[in-house]
C-alpha cells in the first residue's frame, strides 16, 4: 500500500497554519523571563519596573499561581521558580504585553537577586559527597514508586541476569570500553508556540505539543482546575523529535492570560528553543565490559552508565534502565549486570528526544561489539551472526523472544552495502544492530460515515510530522471496502477525540491503529445490518468492496455506503484499544523496574553506513547508507520509508555534527543553529531501504509495529565503526567531530585522555 | 524606544544619514542574525542603503571596482571574478546559504570585520582598496589597513564603504580559497586560507598567502610567501607555506574548534590553497569553489 499522506500538499507550498499562525482579536505577547545563572538561591523578585511600563498588563511570578509541583515521573518542579534556580533556563517571572518587544523589554526589566550556589555540571561529580544537593528537599517530592533515589541520582536501576562476575573471571576474553556522548538537541523546525484564551472559567490552549491529554492535564494540575475545564488544540505541528513531549509552558502562558483578562501568545526564539525547554538528549558515560569465548560466545555484560538529567525530572524518570536495556542490545548473553544512574545536574533538563538513550548507547555498544569481535580474531559481521537474537532466545533480564528478524536485517543491509568488496584505502563500511521497543498504550478513536458517502475519523492522536495518524484512514477504508481518500480527521482536540498517549513512543501505529480498526469494524457491523435489511439478506452473505455493500457472489444486488449513510440511521463506530503489557520476565535481581526490564514487540535494525575520510583534517563524509528494519507489517510503505530516510538523517547528524556543548558554569556555548551544526540536504548520502516485515504475536494493526524512533537509533554507530576502521581505534567521543576524528588519528594518547 | 529607518534614495541622502548617526543596512545577513541570536540589538536609528544603484554592479576595466551592493552571488557567477580572481569566487560561492549569497553584499561582508569573513583573504591578496565616503570627503585606504580587529574597522562612524577596487593579477597567476568545512552548506569559516600565485617560466614570480579566522583580523603570511617566490610552487614549497601559516595564526579555543586543531588545520589547509591556486596558475581545472575538490568529495 502507497498512500500519499493529505497534509503534505499544505505543509510544502507554505499554506499550511501553524500554532504562530493563528491570532485572536485582542491578544497580548507573552515573554519569559529565565534564570539567566544555573544554580543559586533567590533572594528578591521585583517586578514593579516591569509592571510600570505602559502596554504591560500581566506580570506574574510563582506568586500569581498555585503552589503545586508537577513532573510526569518526580514532582520536583514549580511553574515559576521561587527559592532556587536550577538551570540557566529556569523560568522565574512571565510578561503579556501589547507587542512582543514591550514583552521583552520589561521581561528585562524585572529584578531577581541571586545568592549564587556552585554549578553541578558533570553527572558524574554530582554523585559525590563534594558536590551540593540540585534539590535538597528531594526525599519530600512526589515520584514513581518504582525510582530508586538518592541525593542527586533520581533513578538507580540495574539489568541483571546470571552472575556476570563470575562468568567476566572465566572468560577466554575480556573488553573494556568507555565511551561518552554529549547532549544533543531535538531541534524541530517550529519554534513552540502558544496561545491561550479564557472563557468564563474555561481554557482553550493552542499549542505546539505532541502530547495535547499531557498538556492538558499539566495546565489541570499546575492551576488547580478540572481537566475538563482546559481544551487543547493542536494546529499542525512543525516537528517535534521527541522535544515536544511532556508539559512545558501551556500554563504558564493560560495563568498570564488569566491575569490580563485578554488571550495572550507566545512564540519561542531559536535562542530559546535551545535554552528553555526541559528536553534535551541527554548526556552520558558509557562504560561497558564483555566476557568472550574464542568462538564468539558472549559469556557476560557488565556495564556502568551515568545520564545527565538536568535539573529537573519530567517524564525521564525511565531513561536510566532504558539505556541500561540498550547496553545489551540484542544479543544472546548468557550474564548480564549492567548499571546505570540517572543524575540531577544544574544543566537543561533532558527528556525523550526521538530513541531516547537509544543512538548514543547503540554508538557505544556497536563500537564495543567491533572491539570485542577484533578481539577474538572475528570479522565483526560474523560475531553477529553468532550473538544476535532469534526467535526462543533469552532477551538481558530473561524476556523469550517471538518473532524478530534481526539477523535477516543485518543480511540484507551488508548485501545492499556491497559488504566485503573493494573500497579506496580513505573509505570504510561499518556495521550496527539495534533494537527498541513498542509501547501499548490504551488508544481510542470513533469513525462515522457522513451522508455524502464520506468517513470522518475522530482521533486522539497527535500527528508530529511522521504521517502516523495521516495514514490512519488506509487501515479504516480496508476494513470498510473503501478509499483512504474518502476519510477526513477530526484530531489534535482534547475536547473531541479520546484520551492518548500523543505522538510519543512510536505508539502511534501501534495503538490508535488498533483502535481505528475496530471503530471500523463497529460501523462495518452497522453498515451490514442496514444493508441486510435493505437487500434482504442475511448478514454472512454480505461483502463490503468499492464504496457497496455487495450480496456475494452476486454483485449487481448491492447498495451504495452513500445511501446507507444517507438513510437517517446513524453509522457511527467506537473503537477502544486496551494496554498491552510488556512481557513478563523473572527479573528478580533488576533494580529500579519501570517496566522496561522487557521489551514489546521489539523493532529490530540494520544499518550499514559506507563513509570516506579526509585523514588530514578528520573530516568525514557518509557516502551510502543501507538501512533494513523488521518494523512487523509495513502499513504504508512510502510513510516508513520517509521515516527511515530522515533516521538516516538524524543519525548522521549525531554522528557526526550534533552537540550541545555547556560552559563549566552550565551555560549552554551554542543555542544556535550556527554552531549547534544539523546535516543539511547537501550532506544527506545516498540510503537504500528494506524492510523484514516479521508480524508481531502481540501487536499493532496487521502484525505492525512503531516505526517512529528507529531509523536515528543505529547510524552513529554503524558509522563510528566505519571511522574505528580508517583510524585505528574507536572515536570515544559522540558527536565523532572532524577534530575528535582528527585527534584520534594523530594523537592517540590525547584522544584516550 | 524612538526608532527610525531611512530608505535612501541617493548617496547624499544616505551619508547625511549616516552623518546624523545613523547605521546603515543592505542584505541584512550579518545585523539581523546578530540581532536576532541577541548578540547586538538593531541600531535605534537604521539606514537602508539597498537601493542606492550608484553602489551597484561589477565595472570592468584593467581590474575590477565593485559597487558596495554587489551580492556574494553575482561575484561568485562573475565569468571575470571565476576566471581572473578565481579565489574571490571560491570565496563568494562558499558564504553561508543560497539566501544569504543572494543578500549579503561585499561591502557588509568588509564592514561587518569578522575574522572568519570569506571575501577578506582574497581581496587582501589581490591588492585590494576601499573608497569610503562621508558628507564632506572622500578617501581611498588598502583593504588591509581598514581591518583593525575582530568587528572593527578604520572607518569612521560617518563613513560608508562604497567601492571596493581590485587591480589585475600578475600575469601567470592562479589563486584559490579554500576553508575546513565540517558539512557541506551552511558553514563558517573555522580555518581559511587564501594563495595567489604567478607561474614564470615554472617558477613562482609573485606569491600572496592569506589566513582566515585564524587571528583578529584576515592577516598575509609574509613567511609563507617568501617560501613561496622562486620555488617551483611544488609540494615541497605548498609544505613550506603552510607550516608557515601554522606558525603565524594566533588561533583561539572556542566551541567550533581547539586552539590546537586550528592550528594544525591552517598548515593543512593553507598547503592546500596553494596547490589549488598553483594548479589554476598552471592551467589545471579547479573547479570553483576550490573547497571542494581539495577535500576529495565523494
Amino acid at each position: 500500500m502507497t498512500f500519499i499522506r493529505p497534509d503534505g500538499k499544505e505543509k510544502v507550498t507554505g499554506a499550511g497554519r501553524y500554532t504562530a499562525d493563528v491570532n485572536l482579536t485582542g491578544q497580548l505577547h507573552a515573554k519569559l523571563r529565565y534564570a539567566g545563572v544555573s544554580h543559586a538561591r533567590i533572594v528578591r523578585i521585583d517586578t514593579s519596573k516591569a509592571c510600570a511600563v505602559p502596554g504591560v498588563l500581566a506580570v506574574i511570578t510563582h506568586e500569581d499561581v498555585p503552589d503545586v509541583k508537577y513532573g510526569g515521573m518526580v514532582q520536583d518542579r514549580l511553574l515559576f521558580a521561587r527559592e532556587k534556580v536550577r538551570w540557566e533556563g529556569d523560568v522565574v517571572a512571565a510578561v503579556a504585553a501589547m507587542t512582543p518587544e514591550l514583552a521583552e523589554h520589561a521581561a528585562a526589566l524585572v529584578e531577581v537577586e541571586y545568592e549564587p550556589l556552585p554549578p553541578i555540571v558533570d553527572p558524574e561529580d554530582a554523585m559525590g559527597d563534594a558536590a551540593g544537593l540540585v534539590h535538597e528537599d528531594w526525599d519530600a517530592d512526589g515520584a514513581d514508586e518504582a525510582l530508586v533515589r538518592d541525593g542527586n541520582t533520581l533513578g538507580y536501576s540495574t539489568i541483571v541476569k546470571g552472575d556476570a562476575d563470575a562468568a567476566i573471571a572465566s572468560a577466554d576474553v575480556v573488553v573494556k570500553s568507555r565511551y561518552v556522548a554529549d547532549a544533543s538537541q531535538g531541534v524541530p523546525i517550529e519554534p513552540r508556540a502558544i496561545l491561550a484564551q479564557w472563557q468564563g472559567d474555561r481554557v482553550t490552549v493552542w499549542t505546539s505539543t505532541q502530547v495535547p491529554f499531557e498538556a492538558r492535564k499539566g495546565v489541570a494540575r499546575t492551576l488547580q482546575i478540572p481537566e475538563s475545564n482546559v481544551r487543547v488544540i493542536v494546529p499542525l505541528l512543525g516537528g517535534g523529535f521527541g522535544a515536544k513531549c511532556d508539559f512545558h509552558f501551556e500554563a504558564h502562558v493560560a495563568a498570564l492570560a488569566r491575569a490580563a483578562g485578554r488571550p495572550v501568545k507566545l512564540v519561542l526564539t531559536r535562542r530559546e528553543e535551545f535554552i528553555a525547554p526541559d528536553h534535551r538528549r541527554e548526556g552520558m558515560v558509557i562504560e561497558l565490559e564483555t566476557g568472550v569465548r574464542h568462538d564468539g560466545t558472549l559469556v557476560a555484560r557488565r556495564g556502568r552508565l551515568v545520564l545527565d538529567k538536568g535539573a529537573y525530572c519530567g517524564e525521564g524518570g525511565f531513561l536510566g534502565q532504558m539505556a541500561a536495556m540498550h547496553a545489551c542490545g540484542p544479543y544472546e548473553i548468557e550474564n548480564v549486570k549492567v548499571e546505570s544512574w540517572l543524575n540531577y545536574t544544574t544543566k537543561q533538563p533532558s527528556g525523550s528526544i526521538r530513541a531516547p538513550t537509544a543512538p548514543q548507547v547503540c554508538w557505544a555498544l556497536e563500537q564495543h561489539m567491533d572491539e570485542v569481535a577484533a578481539a577474538v580474531g572475528l570479522d565483526p559481521a560474523e560475531l553477529r551472526r553468532r550473538t544476535l537474537v532469534e526467535p526462543g532466545s533469552e532477551g538481558p533480564a530473561g524476556q523469550v523472544l517471538e518473532e524478530i528478524g534481526i539477523k535477516e536485517t543485518l543480511e540484507r543491509a551488508l548485501e545492499l552495502i556491497g559488504y566485503g568488496e573493494e573500497l579506496p584505502e580513505d573509505e570504510a563500511i561499518g556495521v550496527a544492530c539495534g533494537w527498541w521497543p513498542s509501547f501499548g498504550n490504551p488508544s481510542g478513536a470513533y469513525v462515522k460515515l457522513n451522508a455524502d458517502g464520506s468517513g470522518t475519523i475522530i482521533t486522539g492522536a497527535q500527528e508530529n510530522g511522521t504521517g502516523a495518524v495521516m495514514a490512519l484512514p488506509v487501515l479504516v477504508s480496508e476494513v470498510l471496502g473503501m478509499k483512504p481518500d474518502d476519510f477526513s480527521l477530526l484530531y489534535q482536540d482534547t475536547d473531541a477525540g479520546p484520551w492518548d498517549a500523543g505522538s510519543c513512543g512510536s505508539q502511534t501505529t501501534f495503538n490508535n491503529g488498533r483502535a481505528v480498526v475496530q471503530a471500523a469494524a463497529e460501523a462495518r457491523e452497522r453498515l451490514l445490518e442496514l444493508a441486510a435489511e435493505e437487500l434482504e439478506v442475511e448478514q454472512s452473505d454480505l461483502e463490503l468492496v468499492e464504496g457497496e455493500v455487495r450480496v456475494v457472489g452476486a454483485p449487481s444486488r448491492s447498495v451504495t455506503i452513500k445511501e446507507l449513510a444517507g438513510s437517517g440511521s446513524p453509522i457511527i463506530g467506537k473503537g477502544a484499544a486496551e494496554a498491552i503489557d510488556a512481557p513478563p520476565v523473572q527479573a528478580e535481581g533488576c533494580v529500579g523496574r519501570l517496566g522496561n526490564e522487557s521489551f514489546l514487540a521489539p523493532q529490530v535494525f540494520t544499518h550499514a553506513a559506507r563513509v570516506k575520510l579526509d585523514r588530514e583534517t578528520g573530516v568525514v563524509r557518509v557516502l551510502q547508507v543501507a538501512a533494513v528494519h523488521d518494523c512487523g507489517t509495513i502499513v504504508n510503505r512510502v510513510g516508513a520509508d520517509g521515516q527511515v530516510f530522515g533516521g538516516v538523517v538524524m543519525g548522521i547528524g549525531t554522528a557526526l555534527f550534533e552537540a550541545t556543548r555547556f560552559d563549566d558554569d552550565g551555560h549552554q556555548l551554542n543555542p544556535h543553529l550556527l554552531d549547534y551544526k544539523l546535516v543539511t540536504a547537501s550532506d544527506a548520502p545516498r540510503i537504500d531501504v528494506d524492510w523484514v516485515e516479521r508480524p508481531a504475536a502481540e501487536g499493532g494493526p496487521k502484525g505492525a509495529k512503531g516505526v517512529g524512533e528507529p531509523p536515528c537509533v543505529p547510524t552513529a554507530g554503524a558509522i563510528g565503526n566505519a571511522i574505528a576502521k580508517l583510524v585505528g581505534r574507536p572515536v570515544p567521543a559522540l558527536p565523532m567531530t572532524a577534530e575528535r576524528v582528527w585527534a584520534a588519528a594523530h594523537e592517540p594518547a590525547a584522544a584516550a585522555a | 524606544m524612538s526608532a527610525t529607518f531611512v530608505n535612501a534614495r541617493s548617496l547624499d541622502e544616505a551619508l547625511a544619514a549616516l552623518a546624523a548617526g545613523a547605521r546603515p543596512v543592505a542584505g541584512g545577513t550579518d545585523l539581523v542574525v546578530a540581532a536576532r541570536s541577541g548578540k547586538a540589538p538593531l541600531p535605534d536609528s537604521l539606514l537602508a542603503i539597498h537601493e542606492l544603484d550608484e553602489l551597484r554592479g561589477i565595472e570592468r576595466g584593467e581590474g575590477l571596482r565593485l559597487g558596495a551592493l554587489v551580492t556574494h552571488a553575482e561575484l561568485a557567477d562573475d565569468d571575470v571574478v571565476r576566471t581572473r580572481y578565481t579565489a574571490l569566487a571560491d570565496a563568494c560561492a562558499i558564504v553561508g546559504s543560497v539566501a544569504t549569497r543572494e543578500n549579503g553584499t561585499i561591502g557588509g561582508n568588509l564592514m561587518n570585520a569578522s575574522p572568519a569573513m570569506e571575501t577578506g583573504g582574497p581581496l587582501v591578496c589581490f591588492g585590494a582598496t576601499v573608497t569610503l565616503r562621508s558628507a564632506t570627503a572622500t578617501r581611498e585606504l588598502p583593504l588591509a589597513d581598514l581591518l583593525v580587529g575582530p568587528g572593527r574597522t578604520s572607518a569612521a562612524a560617518d563613513e560608508l564603504l562604497v567601492a571596493v577596487d581590485v587591480p589585475a593579477p600578475p600575469p601567470g597567476a592562479g589563486s584559490a580559497y579554500v576553508r575546513l568545512e565540517y558539512r557541506r552548506q551552511m558553514e563558517i569559516a573555522v580555518v581559511g586560507a587564501t594563495c595567489v600565485a604567478a607561474l614564470d617560466g615554472g617558477r613562482v614570480s609573485h606569491a600572496r598567502v592569506a589566513i582566515t579566522a585564524l587571528a583578529p583580523t584576515v592577516v598575509r603570511v609574509s613567511e609563507a610567501e617568501t617560501a613561496l617566490v622562486g620555488s617551483d610552487g611544488g609540494a615541497e614549497a605548498a609544505l613550506a607555506a603552510g607550516e608557515a601559516a601554522a606558525r603565524a595564526a594566533a588561533p583561539i579555543d572556542d566551541v567550533r574548534a581547539s586552539a590546537a586543531y586550528r592550528r594544525a588545520m591552517a598548515a593543512v589547509i593553507t598547503r592546500r590553497a596553494v596547490a589549488a591556486a598553483v594548479a589554476r596558475a598552471n592551467g589545471v581545472d579547479v573547479p570553483v569553489p576550490a573547497s571542494d575538490s581539495t577535500y576529495g568529495r565523494g
